[in-house]
Formats: structure tokens, sequence, C-alpha cells
């Protein structure tokens, strides 16, 4: 653990002696740090042991602009006077030269944005990545220019998701977004197109414990409406349907002989879609 | 008390609610008031928008914060209660996610106040102690644990973080905000001390009040060096004439004396010089109107702050402030004269516990100024890219988690102390007991420290007796009796202040329509 540590006591402002494992005031006795070996987890994964002898330094990274590889100037309070002015200059003008380029501004706010819209969506760490290595190649493709920033954030968090089978509807992103439904959809197409993402149509199935979930239905329920979507598959019921409307559908055919009733409405409401949608797959299901 | 009786007694104290009942008071306490406290002190985020010509200010006001019990989120989306057990088993944290009402406000400048957005949003995710009133096995049944997988007669008192059991350690801290007085050193020379520890909001000062070997009375606080006579500073808070400052020390011949000589010594003679003399000391070589307003900054921010309070003019608190140096000198005074001893540092009123709501407290306070100054920036960029400002877009929920989590997993608290969560003794269950009723001095061991390891008489009934390491911990780390009972910090100090007022204490500032009362006998 570096730390930038002043060099007193924090409680009495005494010397701190540091002998053996343990920094103790001199004056008060208090043991300001002890135990420096970080007997924690390995940060990086040694998968690559045999051809990589390094073992410092943290992992690389893809959703960081210089792959995590950044350097940063601490602050200390022993510095004093006109050596402390001149390591805030110093720190100024490295956090300027840290970025050079204006594509690599842009990478950093991209990829800022899909960090915030990861954490907003719980989405794991290899769907960021992913994200952020979407937008990379968007980057050299030369795809960003003239179509919005934020756009391509949110598209690629979208994307990924897809490529990962982790769905999320178009609007569950967009409502985090700071980008609004065109951009992000133009920045989408951009990808699709140019890019060849691998995405074949969606499963409804991606979508049925999420909205189990949000419905507060048994797990009995979701279990059947599970089967259900499979069925549907098969029978070719959701080819050209919405596949949230399907997934819609099947819960509430699940739901419909069971005690915990649901309304189209309300089914409907949680997966985004009119109640007609869902009414249309319900008849296919029900004639199954 | 017959024999049956006493049993009974104790048989109800080592019931099992009661063995971590300390941990449980403490963190709920947290939850329920402590949380909401701490973002009231935050109160605001302001922004840098607005600084430039034509641009209207932007802030961020803060207002409830909701904790809802503890839940998993999968990664096809779904949320659903975690219990502990899960928790264990699959190497997640037992957290619960927590709201907080924000609302960003632009305008104020030239434009009236407008609330651009209004939203309650999730924040982040606090880990919750396992058997508290936000855990989802609160009030559950033996037969109901059995089917979660519980241990019914698992005493909590604990966080699970990444699948880790995490017990926070009870710390043992001298008392804050108490003048504490003493014998000291300085070039061979005897000297007379009166510390404080001054406290408020998670910032901490130490106040001295030396009496040197000349007999005048010296103060040192942080942000100056060095120290400032006692005159000076007693003079610029406004205490100004000789006869009201000796009379505020004492009225005892003998002290009032030692108080003359002090005056005869004195640099300045009133409130201006005084503070004018203060700049020299905190600004020096910088312009006098920047002298003036960084000694009045200087009183007001880093001297004896506990004495600030909601409500009470800072005019009031200036002379508060002087009594109370007042106090210290008193003490150095007695002290030099024989009057009293020193205060015993070891005696258990001068000790005060901090348990995991306290130490939770401490960290949800720097994460939330994290979260601030991210959720600052975040505004900044949307701005300068001329996006919409809503809360939803603007709040990094990982922020807020990360800060909380990763102490606990590691110990490394914050204040730069380690070691203050530990992974729960679990060799048998009488480990785990004692694990969890544990308290750590803060003090070295490597060093003698003998009065701070022997048993104190005050330790009474509060403090096993016998249950202490061997080695180099001995004495140092403790375990509480078996019927300790621990107080809580009291709720509303404004009803307290109230109450003393109605028995007869006078000069208490802020309380107003309190009619003294006589006394009767």
């Amino acid at each position: 653990m570096s730390q930038a540590r002043s060099p007193n006591c924090p409680e009495c402002d005494g010397r701190l002696n540091a002998h053996g494992d343990e920094t103790v005031c001199g004056e008060c006795g208090l043991v300001v740090a002890e135990d420096r070996i970080d007997r924690g987890p390995e940060w990086r994964s040694f998968a690559d042991d045999d051809t990589n002898p390094e073992r410092t330094g943290a992992p690389l990274t893809r959703s960081r602009h210089d792959r995590g590889l950044s350097t940063e100037i601490g602050r200390s309070t022993r510095l004093k006077g006109r050596k402390r002015r001149q390591m805030a200059r110093l720190r100024r003008q490295h956090n300027r030269a840290r970025i050079s380029s204006k594509r690599e501004r842009n990478q950093v706010y991209a990829f800022t944005e899909i960090r915030r819209l990861v954490s907003r969506l719980s989405l794991p760490e290899q769907v960021r990545d992913h994200a952020c290595s979407l937008v990379r190649s968007a980057q050299n493709e030369d795809l960003v220019r003239g179509r919005s920033l934020e756009g391509f954030a949110a598209a690629s968090v979208y994307a990924a998701c897809r490529v990962a089978g982790v769905s999320r509807t178009v609007d569950e992103v967009t409502d985090v977004a700071r980008a609004d439904a065109n951009e992000q959809q133009a920045a989408y197409d951009a990808l699709n197109r140019e890019l060849g993402l691998p995405v074949g149509p969606i499963d409804p199935v991606e979508y049925i414990p999420r909205f189990a979930s949000k419905l507060d239905v048994d797990a009995s329920v979701e279990r059947r409406a599970r089967t259900f979507a499979e069925e549907a598959r098969k029978a070719g019921i959701t080819t050209g349907r919405n596949p949230s409307g399907v997934a819609a559908a099947c819960l509430y055919t699940a739901a419909r002989g069971t005690d915990c009733q649901l309304t189209q409405r309300e089914t409907a409401d949680v997966a985004g879609v009119t109640p007609v949608t869902l009414r249309n797959t319900y008849t296919d299901l029900q004639n199954q | 008390m017959d024999r049956q009786a006493r049993r009974t007694v104790s048989r109800e104290y080592f019931s099992q609610e009661r063995l971590a009942e300390h941990h449980f008071r403490s963190f709920n306490n947290f939850m329920e008031r402590g949380m909401q406290e701490v973002v009231a002190e935050k109160e605001t985020i302001e922004t840098d928008i607005g600084d430039k010509e034509g641009e209207e200010p932007v802030y961020v006001e803060l207002g409830d914060v909701r904790v809802v019990t503890p839940r998993v989120r999968e990664a096809d989306g779904s949320e659903e209660l975690l219990y502990p057990q899960e928790a264990r088993l699959r190497n997640i944290t037992y957290s619960a996610p927590v709201f907080m009402e924000m609302s960003i406000i632009r305008g104020g400048e030239e434009e009236e106040e407008v609330v651009v957005d209004s939203a309650e949003t999730k924040v982040g995710r606090m880990p919750i102690m396992v058997g508290s009133s936000k855990c989802n096995i609160a009030g559950f049944s033996d037969e109901e644990l059995v089917e979660i997988g519980e241990d019914p007669v698992d005493p909590g008192g604990y966080f699970i973080v990444n699948g880790s059991e995490r017990v926070l350690m009870t710390s043992e801290d001298l008392a804050p905000n108490k003048i504490l007085a003493e014998y000291d050193t300085k070039y061979g020379d005897e000297i007379q001390v009166a510390k404080t520890f001054s406290q408020r909001r998670g910032y901490r000062a130490l106040v001295l009040c030396e009496r040197n070997r000349e007999g005048i009375l010296e103060v040192s606080f942080p942000s100056v060096s060095g120290s400032v006579n006692f005159v000076t500073l007693v003079r610029a808070l406004g205490l100004e004439s000789d006869e009201e400052i000796v009379h505020r020390v004492s009225d005892d011949p003998e002290i009032v004396k030692f108080m003359l000589e002090n005056l005869e010594m004195a640099e300045v003679q009133t409130q201006e010089e005084a503070i004018e003399k203060l700049g020299k000391r905190v600004a020096s070589g910088q312009g006098k109107n920047y002298q003036l307003k960084r000694a009045n900054y200087v009183i007001d921010r880093y001297l004896l702050p506990h004495l600030h309070e909601e409500g009470v003019e800072e005019e009031e608190v200036r002379s508060n402030k002087a009594f109370y140096l007042c106090r210290m000198a008193e003490a150095c005074f007695e002290l030099a004269l024989g009057r009293r001893d020193s205060d015993d540092k070891d005696h258990y009123a001068n000790k005060r516990l901090k348990v995991s709501g306290d130490l939770m407290k401490d960290l949800f306070r720097t994460a939330l100024n994290k979260l601030a100054r991210d959720v600052k920036y975040q505004l900044e960029r949307a701005n300068m890219r001329n996006r919409n400002l809503t809360v939803n877009t603007v709040v990094r929920s990982d922020v807020l988690t990360e800060r909380l989590e990763h102490p606990i997993a590691t110990g490394n608290w914050v204040g730069g102390r380690s070691g203050v969560s530990q992974l729960v003794d679990r060799t048998d269950y009488m480990g785990v007991l004692s694990h969890l009723r544990r308290l750590r001095s803060p003090l070295s061991r490597s060093q003698p420290h003998f009065e701070a390891r022997d048993l104190h008489a005050t330790q009474w009934g509060r403090i096993c007796p016998s249950e202490t390491p061997e080695g180099p911990n001995c004495g140092l780390v403790k375990n509480f009796a078996q019927a300790m009972e621990l107080s809580q910090n009291i709720e509303d100090e404004q009803a307290l202040k109230r109450e003393l007022a109605s028995m007869g204490v006078e000069g208490i500032p802020g309380l107003e329509g309190v009619e003294p009362q006589p006394a009767d006998d």
C-alpha cells in the first residue's frame, strides 16, 4: 500500500519511529502503521507466467485509455514553500500531458461514461472491457466522427451486453445514458454495420429472470415461463416478434395458472411493450 | 439476591441477543441516524460551473438517504434478496443498496434558482452487519434460520465482504473534548500541560495549553506552528480587559498572582492588536488584509472545533472558546500549585470506545466526500458537453461501494489505521464469542506502557480482569465483562442542554425560552 503519510503522529504530532514491522509515535505510542507486507491476493493474473516473469504493477486493462499504466504525482505535507509550489506546477503539467491527442481525450470521456453505465446497470467487468474495446475499434475504423461520443458509449455497452448474452433492452440503456435514443441508435447501427457484431436475434429467455424479479413472481412461475419460451422458439412463434414482448407473454401465461395473477398491463409495462404486443404472443402460446 | 436469581440474571446476559448487542446497537444507530447526519453535514455539492461569464452556477442538494435490506444483482439483471449463507458460499458481499435524494439546482446569480432535476437514485452499496435490523434474517425464528441454511446460535455482529466474515475491532480511545492536565518535561524542566482532543464531525484537533518554566501560558493548536501566547489568543477571541481574563481563570489568590505575571508580559492590549499579531503568525509575509482574514479563519476553523454548534452565533462560540481556554489555564495552574493531581489517562472515565457503528460512520463520511467529488466532475463534464443535467446520469454508484468495501475487506481504515477489521475467529464457538467482544488499545505493543497494560480499578464490571493474551499484546487487547453495558452517545444534544438549563446550569449558548429556575432545596 503506497500512501502518502504525514511524518508526524496524527494524534499528538509527535515524531514517528519505524522499527520492525511497526511505525510508532515516539510521544504517545500510537501505532500508525504496521505490517507493511501486503498479504492480499495478487493483483495480476499469472496466466502467462511462463513467458512473462514480471510480478509487479496493476493488471493491464482495456478499460483505460492508457491501459492502466498511468503515473500520478502525489501530494505530501513534508514539502513546504517553493518546493511545494514547484510540485504543484509539475503535477498540473503532468496531468495535461497525460492526454496527448484529441482522440485520447475522447477515449477518456467515452470510457468514463461506459464505467458509469456499467456500474449503474450492475453489469459484470467483462462487459465493461468489451464495451471499451468496441469504442476503441470504432475509433480505429473512424466511425465516431460526426456521431456522438455518448451515443457510442451507450451503444457499445448495449452491444457488449448482447454479445455476452446478458441482454438489456435498448430502453433500459437509454434511460441511464447521457445520449438520447437517436444518438444511441445511430452509433449502434454504425457499430453493427462496420464491425460486424456477432449478435443474432435475442433469445427471450435472457429477459425472463429480470422481468420476473421486477414483477416479483415465484421461482416456479419463472421456471414455467422459461419452458414456454423454449417451446415458443421451437414452434417458431418468436421469429419476427419483439423478444421482450415474447418474454412478457411467457411470464404472463405462466402466472395465469398459479395464484399470483399478473395483469397484462403491468407485465407489458415492465417489458416496455404495449399490452397488444403481449396479447398477440399470448394467443399464439394458447394455440400451442 | 439468592443464588437462583443470580443465575437467572446471568443466563439472561449470556443469552444470544446480548452477546453482540453492543455491535447491533451501534450499527443500527448508524443506519437509522448516523448516515443521515453525515449526509446532512455535507448538505450540498458545489461545482465550478458558473465561473465563466454568463453562466449560472449549479449545485446539488443532498436529501434523505435510505438503505434497504441486502440483495444481489445477478448478471442476467434480476435482483433478489440475499441471505448471509449465500453470500459466504458464493464469495460475494452481504450489502444493501443505498438510495439518496438529490436535486440539481441551477441559478442564484442573475436568474432565480430552479430545480433542474430531482430524483432518488442509487448511490452505492453498504455492507450490512449480520443480525442487525437491516439484515434479512432479523426476526427469524430458529426453524426459519435453519431453513435458509443459517446457524441459529450464530451471534452475528460481523460483516461479510467477498465471502469472508470480518469483524470490526472495538477500539479504545482517549475521550475527546475533555481537559486532561498532566506534567511534561521541556528542556529538562518540569512544566504543566492541559490537553484537549477537540473533535467535531470527524475532524480532530489537539489543543495544548502549556505553562512554561517562566510561568507564561502558551497555547498550540493545528495550523499554527509553535505556540501562541495565551493572553494574545484570549484577547483575539474577544476577552479584552485584564480583570475579565483573571476573573474567568480563577478567583484563587495564588492563581490570580500567576495570571498577573502573564498579563504583565502580554504582547497586546486589544482584540484588534491580538488578531493582527495572530495574523502575522499564521500568514507571515502576506498582505495585511489577507493576514487578518486568515487569522479569523484559523480561529473559527482550527481552534477547539467541538465548541461549534448548529444555530449558535459565531460571536458566542468565540467567547465560549475563550472560556474554555481559561478552564485549561486554570487546570495548568492548579497542577502547578499542587491543588490537584495530574489526570489518569487509564481511568475508564477518560476512555471512549469506538464500536462498529462509529467506525462505519467515519468510513461513510470519506466515501461520501469521494462520491461528491466524482459527481462534481461528472456534472462539469456533462455541462461542458452541453448535455442535460440529470441526477441519474451523474452518479457513479461504484465509487461509494468501493470506498466502503475495501477498508472492511483489508482492515486499512481511513486515517491510516490498519487491522481495524479482522477475519472472524471460527476456531470454535467460544472463539467467535470472545472475538466479537474484544477491544483493542491503539498503543504500540513493542513499547512497555506498563500503566496502560495494568488492570485499572475502574475496569471493574466492564472489562474481564483475566482474559487478555500473553506476550506483546498483554493488557492492550482486552475483552468485555459478561454483564457489560455499553452506553451510547446522546441522541439529541439540544434536549440534554435544555434539561441541564432547566436544572439551573447557566450560560449554555443557543438556548432560548428556558427560564433559569431557582434551585429549591
